[in-house]
């Protein structure tokens, strides 16, 4: 929080010009609830999360009056949407408004003819599908959090899909949409001008650039999606293997195979095998010699996803793997937004239970270093851990990015007593995700395939990864917003206004 | 190159292990720790309210908090049509840890728990009950978490006003102020059965809920009526009360437990030892609230009339036969299905009925749905339960139907309120199952057909019971 009162008062005075009373949130426990996302989180700071006020635009025109009214009074706008992102992007650094466009919700337009749909960018994912199954349709971006996450979010974030090797990423699936630039003003950002048109060469390809800011450079408002039949057949088979370098030489093949009803595979590292042996419903009782595990996902008509299949049960059988059979196969996919992470899983080193957070480092690493960057991750936690029990070794997923197999997605999941964080602790986890980031630049791979990278330590070397690109960010976030209104704090982008920090 | 190597390492750290195996290495239990403290939060020899209050919540709202997934949000009815995070079930574990944590006090939350029905959708949706719950024996609780908020906030004096009053005229007249201005009493309670010879007392009683003994009376007409037909043996309660429960809900404790231990010992005066149970509420504050304000003293026999007439009609007993030409769906009602998991006997009692077109929509996908009746929400935030009965009708109107057929007598004034603008008519599944079997109902439907849904004033002017409106 950073407003004096008086200031507050000009504020909510002039929100009421193109707002409700029942939109403007200013209680206590509006503005607390508006702090924090599912990430390890500083409880004891809680308090220097705060937004002054949270809003509740319903339209593209309330959301343009908001930020307009917030960049005359020079005031900081917070975009949140689902809030469900794991690198704070939602989480206020400077006070100011958090602008929650979760009431925009609502389907515009379905076109059946050109196959995509017009919605608000406060729609969940799960929700559209309800909607788009009654047409044989499907909106396929499916993250982890699939059942709660925002398209709106998705946009700010550049999301990563479990199953983008077949369908692409948030960022091939949304076409165009309806932007809040950080002076108010609305523009139409896609390929060209178009709403529906899926390949321009018709100036600056800006829409990437407005996709994966965190909301730094302004709002989606609504958005116009790419649709696809919805699958008639989905065959995800888990493989079991006694040691990881055969697992390892098994994901890359079949997402090398250039199958083309693959829309994924998963390697489940020795780590993660072991976390999972926490909880008997998934794995257990598994032999102890399973110590690694694979998992593909192909999608389609019945008649290509079995001829598919058999090719890469073929190859898996090549690489030494045992098929786990259809019931843990089937269900274990059928949960996978579910079984995720728990806090329940927390353990102490001895054994005791504790709750815990679940927080997910990513990186995207090409398939070549996947072994050496999960070996050096896994060291750095054992460092934490050899010093205490807040800090927890939750295993690795390695997830294909793309149809190829160039690259993964590569998360190590760690566990963090939440209610045990000090400013020691808190200190320990900051070092250790800058580690955690180092290792992914110096094998080549990018510090975050999904979740973006503008938490504390692992921002610190976004200049670093970016080299000069992150001086075009700096010259393009001055220009398009003037006052540093959109997300100030967040990817050390006030540097751009002359070392003058809000 | 491979991710691990084993050789050369004694670190028992360095290696993954499974925490708590008994296999393990000793040494991993003997590592100093840094940072751990042994308490959370250290005991204090002179808790405060809030301290106390927290000590008993911390984790149980910590599992939630921690977890973060918020999948709980697209589920609950509330979130769905105010979509505001401030009443999320999240938020309701979250503030508890903020008060833990000394940033929120009960006065700055306590109006946000107005916001939930109770419903128990989100702790059917939450991961923890869902994959790990069972092995670790634990649920997510976030209906007690808001009951027990609620509770927190009478007991420290912060009342919702519509509450206040709607507990005190419970309090004055025994039975909840269901018809507004028009008094409810204890003469009035047992209008309803007019005509129908029931006798008082006996072994087996039947418990009307206030809803449905003074506004919806053609539901428990329907129930004795079959129950009469089938010769199932059953009297009327010598003084009934109303069950409590509703206070409970709102956090009047201390009104809820008087009002239980008044039924508890009529019924005992009565040598009463089995209670029928035609509302879902009841059925809620009977097996789950009496239990824990009695004890081991609590000897008696609860019976849902859903599950017993499935039953009668598994054995032969009631044979439905006159055919019912209505295009229905069946609501399933929250307490029933996401609370107690009762879903499959309603389908069997509809199923068993001639004439109908059932268009059933599965029992999980229903966890996203509610009528927006339970929990104080009509009481406190009547707009809100509209909105959230419009929602439901049309999932209704989508199947095109022309009857939504519920189970929970709180259910259908709103869901009927909200029918009416989409021509969906809501009935009530002891009503149908009646008229299927020959039975001339009688009574009311409350709402057009009769009753007087006016309203009450209150002390500032404010409508209660709003719901006929």
């Amino acid at each position: 929080m950073t407003l004096v009162a008086e200031r507050l008062d000009e504020l909510v005075t002039a929100l009421r010009t193109v707002l409700r009373d029942e939109q403007i949130l200013t209680s206590k426990p509006d503005r607390y609830n508006r702090a924090r996302v599912p990430a390890p989180f500083p409880v004891h700071r809680w308090s220097e999360r705060l937004p002054d006020l949270a809003v509740l635009p319903t339209s593209t025109e309330e959301v343009a009056g908001v930020v307009r009214i917030a960049n005359e009074l020079r005031v900081p706008v917070v975009p949140s949407d689902g809030g469900t992102g794991l690198t704070d992007g939602a989480v206020p650094l400077h006070g100011g408004i958090v602008l929650d466009v979760k009431r925009m919700n609502q389907i515009k337009e379905l076109d059946l003819e050109n196959r995509t749909v017009t919605v608000g960018t406060g729609i969940n994912m799960l929700k559209l599908n309800e909607e788009l199954a009654r047409h044989g349709l499907f909106y396929p971006d499916d993250p982890a959090s699939y059942p709660c996450s925002l398209v709106g979010g998705r946009i700010g974030t550049s999301g990563w899909s479990l199953i983008g090797a077949r369908y692409g990423h948030t960022r091939d699936l949304v076409l165009s949409f309806d932007h809040v630039l950080p002076t108010g003003e609305v523009m139409h950002v896609g390929d060209g001008i178009g709403r529906k048109i899926s390949k321009s060469s018709s100036g600056y390809q800006l829409k990437h650039l407005f996709m994966g800011h965190q909301g730094t450079l302004g709002v989606a408002t609504e958005a116009t999606l790419k649709l696809y039949p919805k699958p008639e057949a989905e065959l995800s088979p888990f493989w079991a293997f006694d040691n990881y370098d055969d697992a390892y030489r098994c994901v890359g093949a079949l997402a090398r195979a250039g199958v083309a009803t693959f829309a994924g595979a998963v390697l489940f590292d020795e780590w993660k095998v072991a976390y999972l042996r926490r909880d008997d419903e998934a794995y257990i009782p598994q032999p102890a010699d399973v110590r690694a595990l694979v998992c593909a996902v192909l999608y389609g008509y019945e008649d290509e996803v079995r001829v598919g299949g058999k090719r890469l049960f073929r190859i898996a059988k090549e690489h030494g793997a045992r098929y786990l059979g259809d019931e843990i196969s089937e269900g274990d996919w059928a949960a996978r937004h579910d079984r995720y992470a728990t806090p329940l899983h927390g353990r102490t080193k001895a054994g005791q239970v504790v709750p815990m957070s679940w927080h997910c480092e990513d990186a995207a690493v090409n398939y070549t270093n996947l072994p050496a960057v999960s070996k050096a991750w896994h060291e750095i936690v054992a460092d934490l851990r050899r010093r205490t029990d807040v800090f927890d070794d939750w295993g690795m997923f390695a997830y294909t990015s793309a149809d190829t197999g160039v690259d993964y997605l590569t998360e190590i999941d760690v566990g963090i007593w939440e209610q045990q964080l000090d400013d020691r602790a808190w200190e320990m986890w900051v070092k250790a995700k800058r580690d955690i980031a180092a290792v992914a630049i110096a094998h080549q791979g990018s510090i975050s395939a999904c979740h973006g990278s503008c938490r504390e330590g692992e921002v610190d070397l976004v200049p670093e990864e970016l080299g000069r690109g992150y001086g075009v960010m700096l010259d393009l976030k001055r220009t398009l917003d003037p006052n540093n209104i959109m997300n100030p704090g967040k990817y050390l982008l006030d540097q751009a206004y002359d070392g003058s920090q809000r | 190159m491979t991710q691990l190597d084993r050789q050369g390492t004694s670190d028992p750290v360095a290696v993954p292990f499974t925490p708590g195996m008994r296999d393990n290495p000793e040494e991993l239990a003997l590592i100093p720790d840094e940072i751990a403290r042994e308490h959370v939060v250290p005991p204090s020899d002179d808790p405060t309210p809030t301290e106390q209050f927290t000590e008993q919540w911390r984790n149980a709202s910590y599992n939630c908090f921690s977890s973060g997934h918020k999948f709980c949000r697209e589920v609950c009815p509330v979130t769905q049509v105010t979509r505001n995070e401030s009443w999320t079930p999240t938020a309701f574990h979250a503030n508890v840890v903020a008060m833990d944590k000394g940033e929120l006090t009960i006065e700055d939350v306590a109006a946000d728990y107005v916001n939930c029905t109770q419903c128990g959708a989100c702790e059917l949706r939450c991961p923890n009950s869902l994959f790990t719950g069972d092995f670790y024996r634990f649920r997510t609780r976030t209906v007690d978490v808001v009951k027990a908020v609620r509770a927190f906030a009478v007991d420290s004096g912060v009342h919702q006003p519509q509450w206040r009053t709607w507990n005190a005229r419970t309090d004055e007249r025994t039975h909840e102020p269901v018809l507004g201005d028009t008094p409810v009493s204890q003469d009035h309670v047992r209008d309803w059965s007019e005509g129908l010879d029931i006798p008082i007392g006996g072994e087996t009683v039947l418990f009307v809920d206030c809803e449905a003994a003074f506004y919806r009376t053609s539901v428990p007409r329907a129930v004795a009526q079959v129950l009469q037909l089938a010769g199932y043996e059953f009297g009327l309660m010598g003084e009934q009360w109303c069950c409590g429960g509703p206070a409970a809900e709102m956090g009047y404790v201390d009104q809820a437990k008087r009002f239980a231990q008044h039924n508890l010992d009529n019924w005992r005066s009565t040598g009463t030892r089995r209670v029928l149970v035609l509302d879902p509420h009841d059925y809620i504050s009977f097996t789950e609230d009496y239990p824990k304000y009695f004890g081991d003293d609590y000897d008696i026999e609860v019976v849902l009339v859903v599950e017993l007439f499935a039953q009668l009609i598994r054995e032969g007993r009631l044979t439905p036969s006159v055919p019912i030409e209505r295009s229905i769906t069946y609501h399933d009602p929250c307490r029933l299905n996401k609370r107690k998991g009762i879903w499959k006997e309603p389908r069997e009692i509809l199923r068993a009925i001639p004439g109908l077109d059932f268009k059933d929509v599965d029992r999980v996908t229903q966890w996203s749905y509610c009528s927006g009746g339970g929990g104080g929400l009509p009481v406190e935030k009547p707009d809100l339960t509209a909105a959230i009965s419009a929602n439901r009708i049309q999932k209704a109107s989508a199947l095109e139907v022309d009857t939504l057929v519920s189970a929970c007598p709180w259910s259908e004034r709103p869901l009927g309120e909200a029918g009416r603008s989409e021509s969906i008519d809501v009935v009530d599944i002891h009503e149908l199952l009646a008229e299927s079997l020959g039975i001339v109902v009688g009574g009311s439907r409350g709402g057009a057909d009769g009753a007087d849904p006016s309203r009450v004033e209150t002390a500032n002017d404010e409508p209660v019971g709003k719901r006929g409106e």
